[in-house]
């Protein structure tokens, strides 16, 4: 009984302090876990894949560095799947503190593409094979304005330069160039994709969303509004799990980094945690209870 | 083990572990943090609306456009946009009505009929039970079941008349869907927030501690 009633009265630091090692510990010594993809994520990934050739990719980075660690690992992944199948890319940022994440993941990707390109062709270039359009205000002009002209929405490129100047615009006029565009958010920003541009427009649509807004957003997978899905970090290490199965398959066994698939091993071990935390908490409330009556 | 050599690295990892502090108790520490990035982020917002809205779009063509019906144009929005202001000056503050009104009428004309279409009939239109879903066990449980929990969730929510009759049953089974949707969201609320714990561990694990790879 004493056992019981201390246990529902543990000072909460202990508890940190346990997921806080339950974390931890798996990161230091991984255990492999191989994702499996669920079919939000594999019917995302089917769609990119078959994309025509004369399409495009359009991704918004609709997120701030507060939930990084959960969707930065989709938009890598997104970004490797858009240049490793050649299509033109394009990435705009909703979220203005999402800028400087959106350019560090460019950045990352385009230096895995080109230490292992052989020849131009294989290579991605700026302004070439990709546009990095940057941010521009206010969200229902830039989602409206881009379904006619994307050159007059921006301008100029984050980096100064002109679109039209750019060949990579020639390929990316509107969204009708565009053969999905993928918001990666951390807010209701993919709603206003389907309420803004794809009723007005009739763009595809997928998401990559926290874990915490993926209920909200099954709705819209179901009604087959979005293509495919990727929710929180497990939704990131099955798409990482896709692509590297299809770059094997196309002859470029390269081993890059996934950290979404690097995560599963902690999140699968907070997970059993906090089940436990759980059951032994109910049992405590029971016990105390029963003997209380 | 390999300590980072990078100051900002040092830095991220110091304000990290500053907001950690937190769940021991209240600090200094996580105070200093948290109003750094406080203002940070409002510092960086300003900067950018300054340099990549303002100059840009506003500035530059006023004093540069030769065409001085543009010149007005651009002038008068932007006295539109500053009535905004006006807030802190209580005798004039109703003013501030005038851009809020500009804003709604804009953003809700723009909306509303799309949001319609998006939200309600096209989500309507999902839970439409067709000879399709009908072909195969699974697609006709899974569009059967959305059916039933549409239904009975939307019963629960019916306030006009007194819960009894058919009504009352329907509206109980509302009431399991409502909570696997509550338990759905807890578990994915968990999963959100360990990865971000994750992606914390990562950095001060990996790019300050040099520990993982």
């Amino acid at each position: 009984m004493e056992f019981w009633k201390k246990l529902q009265a543990i000072d909460r630091r202990w508890v940190y302090l346990v997921i806080w090692l339950v974390v931890m510990i798996p990161l230091i010594f991984p255990f492999k876990i191989k994702p499996v993809a669920s079919p939000p994520v594999q019917s995302l990934f089917t769609y990119i894949d078959t994309l025509p050739e004369n399409k495009g990719v359009i991704i918004s980075v609709d997120y701030t560095p507060d939930s990084q660690a959960e969707l930065q690992p989709m938009l890598v992944a997104l970004l490797r799947h858009a240049f490793v199948i050649h299509r033109p890319v394009g990435v705009l940022a909703m979220a203005l503190q999402g800028l400087g994440i959106g350019e560090d993941a460019l950045r990352q990707v385009t230096a895995e593409i080109n230490s292992h390109a052989r020849t131009s062709a294989d290579s991605v270039l700026n302004g070439r094979d990709y546009v990095y359009w940057g941010w521009t205000t206010p969200p229902i002009t830039v989602m409206l304005g881009m379904g006619q002209r994307i050159t007059k929405v921006f301008p100029v490129d984050y980096y100064g330069q002109k679109t039209e100047s750019l060949p990579v615009m020639k390929r990316m006029k509107n969204y009708d160039d565009a053969g999905i565009l993928v918001s990666v958010a951390a807010s209701s920003f993919p709603l206003y994709w389907i309420n803004l541009a794809q009723t007005q427009f009739g763009i595809h649509l997928g998401a990559g969303i926290t874990a915490v807004s993926a209920a909200d957003f099954y709705p819209y997978v179901n009604s087959g509004q979005f293509s495919g899905m990727l929710a929180g970090m497990k939704g990131a290490a099955e798409y990482e799990e896709l692509l590297e199965q299809s770059m094997v398959k196309r002859g470029m066994d390269w081993k890059l980094r996934r950290k979404g698939t690097e995560a599963m091993s902690s999140q699968a071990a907070a997970h059993l945690a906090i089940i436990a935390f759980i059951i032994i908490g109910n049992i405590a409330f029971f016990a105390t209870r029963r003997r209380k009556s | 083990m390999t300590l980072s050599h990078d100051p900002w690295v040092w830095i991220a990892a110091i304000l990290t572990l500053a907001i950690f502090s937190f769940l021991y108790r209240e600090n200094p520490f996580y105070r200093i943090a948290e109003h750094l990035y406080v203002g940070l982020a409002n510092g960086y917002a300003i900067t950018f609306y300054w340099h990549r809205i303002l100059m840009p779009y506003l500035i530059d063509p006023v004093g540069h456009n030769p065409n001085i019906l543009t010149k007005i144009w651009l002038v008068s929005i932007a006295i539109i946009g500053a009535l905004y202001f006006t807030r802190f000056i209580p005798k004039i503050s109703w003013l501030v009505r005038i851009p809020i009104a500009i804003l709604l009428g804009y953003g809700c004309g723009a909306s509303i009929p799309r949001a319609l279409d998006a939200e309600i009939i096209q989500q309507v239109r999902a839970t439409i039970v067709t000879r399709s879903h009908l072909a195969h066990w699974d697609t006709a449980l899974w569009a059967i079941l959305i059916l039933v929990g549409v239904i009975a969730t939307i019963s629960y929510f019916f306030f006009s008349a007194e819960r009894k009759g058919v009504l009352k049953p329907i509206s109980y089974v509302g009431i399991v869907f409502i909570m696997v949707g509550f338990g759905a969201s807890f578990g994915y609320t968990v999963m959100a927030r360990i990865s971000l714990f994750i992606g914390r561990l990562q950095f001060l694990l990996g790019d300050w501690l040099g520990l993982i790879k």
